[in-house]
This record gives C-alpha cells, sequence and structure tokens, in this order.
C-alpha cells in the first residue's frame, strides 16, 4: 500500500484502543426514563412536538424547528411524556430534555437488523430528491462530534456544488472505538451508505479514508468494495496515525492536498466529508425509514468496571450507561462525554447521551497525569511546541495571553478564530497552559459580544 | 463517589512533559561540558561552577521571598542560567567576582523582568556581558589547561617558543596565555601572516586542550550534548543549525578572500563560544523566536555578529553580544513572521 497520507502538526497521543477494540457492539442498557434533549446538533434548537402525559411511540417525531439548519429528533421507545424541563446538556451546559417514561413491557435493546443490507445493495431505486427527504425526516445529523445536520450537507446548493465525498473512517481520538467496531461489524450498512450519499449528491468521486492503526478495518472493506455492487470506483485510502486526522479539514488536506479557505467549510471547494456512524443512520434512514434513536456508545477507561462498546438509547444518562459498565472504580477522576481529546468533562451523571455522543470516557489520575491533575500551570517559556502541534498553523499560546488579558482584538489578529479547538497545543505544551480552553473562552466571549450567545 | 471527580477545559490528557523536564534535559546535556571543563580546569571548574549554579540559585529564591511569590526553584532554570554562565568563565575568575555576576544574572535580567519566560535577555550573557564591564581585566585572563605539560613550549601570535621559567610544577596548574581566538585577532590587527599556526590548532581545539572559558574547550563535548537535546527533541535543529551555517558562511567569505589574514571557516566553528553558543545560549526558547522561520533568521544572525565583532570588532569573541544583538530582535522577528493559518491568505 501507498505511503500513508497525512497533514501537517498533529499529535501521537497513546491511543488505548486495545481496552475496546476487540469488545463486540453489544445492546446497551434500557433506563426507566429516557433524557431526549432538544439540542443534539448544530443550529436552531427543537420545538417540543409533545405535551406531558402525552404516550410517543418507538419512532415518533417529537421535535422539530422550521429553520433549514435543524434536524428533528425521535422518541427510542414507546413510553408516556413525563415531563419537558431543563437538563444537563455535555455542551452548552443546560437545554430543555422531553422526559420520556419508557414503557415498562420495553425491557431491552435491539440491536439492529442487519439482514436487510446487502453487499448487492442499490441505490438506484432510490431517487436523490427522496433521499434527502429521507434523512431529514430521520434526523440524521453528523455523528462524528459536531452533529451538522446532514440534510443541509447532501442537499444539492448550486453556489457550492459537491464534486468529492470523504467517508471519515479515521476515529483518531484515543479509547474511542465505536466506529472500528462498527466497520468490521456493519460494513455493508456503511457502504449502503456511501452509496446512498453518492447517489443524492451525485459526487463522482468517492473516497474512503481509515487511519492506518486499524489493518483489519482497511482490509475488510478492500474486501468488501470489491464484492459490492456499484462501488468499483471507491478509493480507500489508508491515513496515518495522528491526531487529529479525523478532523474535517485536517482529513480533507491528507486525502486531497487541499486546504479547505481559513473560515469556510469544505462544500466551498466542492468537499463533502462524512463520519461512517453518519454512512450507517443513513441507510436506516432511508432503507428503514428509521430514525436516527439510538448509537454506538464506547465506554472506556481505567476508571470503570466493565468496558465496551454499546448500542444505547439517545436519551439515556451517564449515570445509566455507568451503572451498566459497572459503576465507577476509586480511581475514578473524570467523567467525559466524548474522548480525552476534544471530550466534555461533566460533573452531573444525569446528562443525557446525544446523537454526537460516541463515547464516554472515565479517566484516573494516573492517565490524566498530576500536573493535568492538578492543573498546575507555569509560565509560558515560549518554546514553540504549541506552533510545531498546531494542524492549522496558528499561535496558541499568543491567542491564550491575549485572552487571558481581555485582548479580544489581538486574539482575532492572532487568528483565534481559525482554531478546531482539537486540543493539540493543551497536549503537548511543557508549562501545561489550557490553552484550548483559553482559546475556547476567547470565542465565547467573541461570541457573547456579537450578540450571537446569552451573557 | 462522585466529590472526587474534576471538571476542566479538554484536552484531559497531556504529554508527559513539563517545564522541569525540558530544564533537566539541558542540564543532562550540559554534562559533557561540565566534565570537559572539570578535567581540563581541575578545581578551578568545579569552583566556579559549585559558586555560579548555588549563587543564582540562592538570588532567585531571595527574589521570590521578597515578591511573596512561590518559590521557582523547582524549574531548575536558576540552576542552567548558572551552568552556563560558569562555563562561559575563565578558569582564574575570583570566586568573589562570580557571585557578583550571578547575582546581576538572576536579578536583573531574569527576576525584574518578571521571573521564567518574560526576560528579554538571555540571563547569562547578560550576567557575563556585566561582568566583561566590570572586570575587564580578571575575564581576560586565560589559563592553559591543567593536562597540557607546563614544561612545554607556549605558542604565541608571533609564533614565538617561549620556554616558561616556572621550576616547580606543583605550585601551578596553569599558565596564563592567550586563547586561540586572540591570536587571530593578532594576527588580523597586525597583518602577521600566522594563520597557519592556528589552523593547525584544530585537533587540539576539538579535544580542548587549548585556553578559554570552561565550557569553550572541547568542542565535541559541548556537540555530543548538542545531540542528546536534538534527539530528545528538547531543542530543533534549526537554531543550532542556523547559528552554525551563519557563522561558517561568513568566515568562508574572509577566507576566501584573503586566506592569509583570515583563518579557515573551521577554526571559527570549533573556536570560542560558538558551539556552545549555537546549542545551548542561542537556544534558550525563552529569547528565541517561536517560529522556524523566525528561527533560522534569529540563528544565522546570531551567526553573522559573531563573525562580525570577531573581526571587526574590538573583542576577540563575539558570542555573548551576538546573542544579546538577536534577543532583542527577537519580538520584532515574532512580528515578522506572521502565521497563516490553513487555507488562509497565501495558501
Amino acid at each position: 500500500m501507498a505511503k500513508a497520507l497525512t497533514f501537517p502538526g498533529g499529535i501521537h497521543p497513546a491511543e488505548h484502543k486495545e481496552l475496546t477494540e476487540n469488545c463486540a457492539i453489544e445492546p446497551g442498557p434500557l433506563p426507566r426514563q429516557l433524557y431526549v434533549l432538544l439540542s443534539q446538533h448544530l443550529g436552531a434548537i427543537c420545538k417540543p412536538l409533545v405535551a406531558k402525559r402525552d404516550k410517543v411511540s418507538i419512532g415518533q417525531k417529537i421535535g422539530q424547528s422550521e429553520a433549514f439548519v435543524s434536524a428533528p429528533i425521535h422518541s427510542p421507545v414507546n413510553g408516556t411524556v413525563k415531563d419537558i424541563a431543563l437538563v444537563s446538556h455535555p455542551v452548552i451546559g443546560r437545554e430543555m430534555a422531553i422526559i420520556i417514561e419508557v414503557d415498562p413491557q420495553d425491557t431491552q435493546i435491539q440491536l439492529p437488523d442487519m439482514s436487510k443490507i446487502s453487499p448487492d445493495f442499490d441505490e438506484t431505486k432510490y431517487d436523490p430528491d427522496h433521499i434527502c427527504t429521507l434523512i431529514n425526516n430521520a434526523g440524521v445529523v453528523g455523528m462524528g462530534g459536531a452533529g451538522f445536520p446532514t440534510r443541509v450537507k447532501i442537499s444539492p446548493n448550486p453556489q457550492m456544488p459537491l464534486d468529492t465525498i470523504i467517508i471519515n473512517a479515521c476515529e483518531c481520538e484515543p479509547y474511542i472505538t465505536c466506529d472500528y467496531r462498527m466497520m468490521l461489524e456493519w460494513t455493508d450498512k456503511i457502504i449502503a451508505g456511501v452509496k446512498l450519499i453518492k447517489r443524492a449528491t451525485k459526487c463522482e468521486k468517492v473516497f474512503i479514508a481509515i487511519e492506518d492503526n486499524k489493518p483489519k478495518a482497511l482490509e475488510l472493506f478492500a474486501k468488501r468494495l470489491k464484492e459490492s455492487k456499484n462501488c468499483q470506483d471507491f478509493q480507500l485510502c489508508a491515513v496515518k496515525t495522528k491526531y487529529p486526522q479525523g478532523g474535517e479539514k485536517q482529513l480533507i488536506c491528507s486525502v486531497l492536498k487541499k486546504d479547505v479557505p481559513d473560515g469556510g467549510i469544505p462544500p466551498m471547494i466542492g468537499v463533502l466529508v462524512c463520519n461512517v456512524a453518519t454512512a450507517a443512520a443513513i441507510t436506516d434512514a432511508v432503507v428503514q425509514e428509521k430514525p436516527l434513536t439510538h448509537r454506538v456508545v464506547t465506554v472506556s477507561g481505567g476508571g470503570i468496571n466493565k468496558v465496551g462498546n454499546f448500542y444505547c438509547a439517545i436519551g439515556t444518562t451517564a449515570g445509566d450507561l455507568i451503572d451498566f459498565c459497572g459503576g465507577l472504580n476509586d480511581k475514578a477522576v473524570k467523567i467525559l462525554m466524548g474522548g480525552p481529546m476534544m471530550g466534555f468533562a461533566i460533573a452531573d451523571l444525569s446528562t443525557p447521551l446525544t446523537k454526537t455522543s460516541g463515547a464516554i470516557t472515565i479517566l484516573t489520575k494516573k492517565e490524566i497525569g498530576n500536573a493535568k491533575y492538578e492543573n498546575r500551570q507555569t509560565p509560558c517559556i515560549r518554546c514553540g511546541r504549541c506552533i510545531e502541534a498546531c494542524p492549522i498553523n496558528i499561535n496558541p499560546t499568543k491567542i491564550a495571553h491575549a485572552v487571558k488579558n481581555d485582548m479580544l482584538e489581538n486574539a482575532k489578529q492572532y487568528n483565534m478564530m481559525s482554531c478546531i479547538e482539537c486540543g493539540c497545543c493543551s497536549y503537548v505544551c511543557p508549562a501545561n497552559i489550557e490553552l484550548t480552553g483559553y482559546i475556547k473562552t476567547g470565542k465565547i466571549l467573541e461570541a457573547r459580544r456579537k450578540k450571537l450567545m446569552p451573557e | 463517589m462522585l466529590e472526587n471527580i474534576k471538571v476542566s477545559p479538554g484536552p484531559h490528557i497531556s504529554k508527559h512533559i513539563s517545564t522541569r523536564t525540558v530544564m533537566i534535559d539541558v542540564i543532562i546535556g550540559l554534562f559533557p561540558a561540565m566534565l570537559a571543563a572539570c578535567y581540563f580546569f581541575r578545581f578551578d571548574a568545579v569552583r566556579l561552577i559549585a559558586t555560579c549554579v548555588l549563587s543564582c540559585m540562592a538570588t532567585e529564591l531571595a527574589c521570590t521571598l521578597i515578591r511573596k511569590k512561590k518559590s521557582s526553584l523547582d524549574d531548575f532554570s536558576a540552576m542552567i542560567t548558572g551552568i552556563i554562565l560558569a562555563l562561559s568563565l575563565p578558569a582564574s575568575l575570583p570566586t568573589w567576582a562570580a557571585i557578583i555576576g550571578s547575582v546581576f544574572c538572576i536579578a536583573i535580567s531574569k527576576m525584574v523582568f518578571g521571573g521564567l519566560g518574560a526576560n528579554v535577555f538571555n540571563p547569562a550573557m547578560v550576567g557575563r556581558a556585566f561582568m566583561a564591564a566590570c572586570f575587564g581585566t580578571l575575564m581576560t585572563i586565560w589559563t592553559v589547561p591543567a593536562t597540557i605539560d607546563q614544561s612545554m613550549p607556549k605558542l604565541s601570535p608571533q609564533g614565538i617558543v617561549a620556554k616558561t621559567m616556572l621550576s616547580s610544577e606543583e605550585t601551578v596548574q596553569a599558565i596564563t596565555t592567550a586563547t586561540p581566538l586572540s591570536w587571530v585577532k593578532d594576527s588580523l590587527k597586525k597583518k602577521v601572516p600566522a594563520v597557519d599556526i592556528y589552523n593547525k590548532q584544530l585537533k587540539a581545539m576539538c579535544l580542548g586542550e587549548r585556553a578559554g572559558c570552561l565550557g569553550e574547550t572541547s568542542t565535541i563535548a559541548i556537540i555530543i550534548g548538542g545531540i542528546y537535546l536534538l534527539i530528545r527533541k528538547t531543542i530543533t535543529y534549526h537554531i543550532p543549525l542556523a547559528v552554525i551555517v551563519g557563522a561558517f558562511a561568513f568566515a568562508l567569505i574572509g577566507h576566501m578572500i584573503s586566506p592569509d589574514t583570515f583563518v579557515n571557516p573551521v577554526v571559527h566553528l570549533a573556536a570560542g563560544g560558538l558551539m556552545l553558543c549555537a546549542f545551548f545560549i542561542a537556544t534558550d526558547p525563552v529569547t528565541s523566536p517561536m517560529t522556524h522561520k523566525g528561527m533560522w533568521l534569529f540563528g544565522v544572525g546570531v551567526g553573522m555578529f559573531i563573525m562580525l565583532i570577531r573581526t571587526f570588532g574590538a573583542y576577540p569573541e563575539g558570542v555573548m553580544y551576538a546573542v544579546l544583538l538577536m534577543n532583542s530582535l527577537t519580538p520584532l522577528i515574532d512580528r515578522l513572521f506572521k502565521l497563516v493559518p490553513a487555507g488562509g491568505k497565501n495558501a
């Protein structure tokens, strides 16, 4: 195979994928109550379509927004709406959620039926516009983390015609293996989803990018692509194992050697990047008209008794999942929604899973490191390691200093808004300065100043 | 169970490195040079290194106490300043002078600016500049390494062979003489076409059997330490390479114009504190630029100023002022090379 493709900058954190990479996807817990958040995506927050004490059934649409950039939400179970109230949100603090009391007859989660998808899956029987409509109805969003509504991505936009699809199968974040397991177990479903995206967007080129630390997945995909119908021209690329290889802009740079304009989005250069989990969700949405109500979540880290990859209902709380995995052990010091690089630390176990939660990682003090755990920051020694690690070539320490001293204009001159918040700078900093934290704060202050965000 | 749980912004893991481990690496890198100094200058080297390190650390502690801040000794940066200062002093310097220099280093050029990370100039070089200004004579008395047989004839710029008058070797450790670079300087001034003598000194200069500052003697020991730092990725290759390439290029120009007056560029590289500067002084992250392009410009600038001072300046050696001059330009260099984000204007 050719030399693995890559991008400038980046880091090589310890992967720790060995904890869960051999754990097959298992059904997760079905708690008695689900907290389905009204904001699980980028864009307008949904309005509830149900009221307190309403009966809901599996797959029923329970929240929607009129805005174009949004995605509806659905009930994962049969049950009764107990309340619509504020609950903890992993990213934005607190947000309204529909609290559903699960029907007592529903006791367990079924893994999705794979038998309907075969390598001969023929996408040409679906009309492109119909695919878009079905994807929108199913509330599919980018499941890699950002949660951008998929419908918006694949709907034809005359200003930004698409010609290339890159399927993001990198999973560069340490600990997380949910995408990897899906690639091994749900291969045909993912390939069918890719075919549907290609059909809907009429793109000519398709690349499937897998990090070279997943040789099994690479091999399997190479084999299945050969066997499957209508996908002989899909190109499988091995990309170098490096964080943040799965970042949209970094992946485009690796695969196509092109840069997305600063502050721009991939469609500006005719590229659509789509995560493997999203591709699988698209197949469900189109073939079975099944909305996105469940996802695979990796539970990993040294602070939990049982690790694994679980198929969970969206709205399951972190606490439910942790209890299902035997609870925290004494060494647990941090609970993360997501992986250790870009995940959010939560303090409230009632925080529910969203469509974008790929993992719950429970870290121990040893895994975090003493300095980080004690938040011991020393003065910047200007060593420039953050600049070397930065995949988009900005100067994190200058921005952090500017934000610290309340000089937002200055921070913007150093291209604060270009930051992708990958965390590489904080990771390599010998002074242990929370560079990414300062930059995130700066971006929030800027959004508040522009009145894009409440105080 | 939840009382142990912490929240903080991501990322939640970090590389196992800290300012302290970086500094410890530099100290390890300086070990070969320190050992060489102890071998060639015996007790004087031990005395000066110990004096400088202890007085630098004591000054830093005193400054943090006065400012009622937490002690910053545990980052070991004061220790490095002490070692580098000691390595840039002549072996015969009295202890009291070394103490005054060390106090000035830390108090005036580091702590006044706000401590580690905030100083504009390399503290060790500021301290040395201060001592060169205050104790001019003491700072230019050079001793021949103790390993050289003292009854051996001495070389001097005029090529005169001088037999020492000393009867007992035990009473003296070494004898005052000039450094190779001051010979080079004399030969430039007096236009004595004696460059080939110094060209022949190359082997001795690499191994360390020559007069000079403690850390200037053994070029090989310094390079070993430098390679260690490069392997450990404590420093990047940019500044050392730029200093060496810069100095070599300017020395080569002179040598090509007049090979009789200007010595072989390789002699310049091995002479004086150039290698110590390239690997340990100019690479001080605090006072050098942050971007790779900036590092190149900084390094070439240091190399150029070293050669200009050695060739045309009043001093035989130019490392100290070259580093200080380029330190003062560092903020400007950082402004000059603005980073363009991926997909930005120039992409």
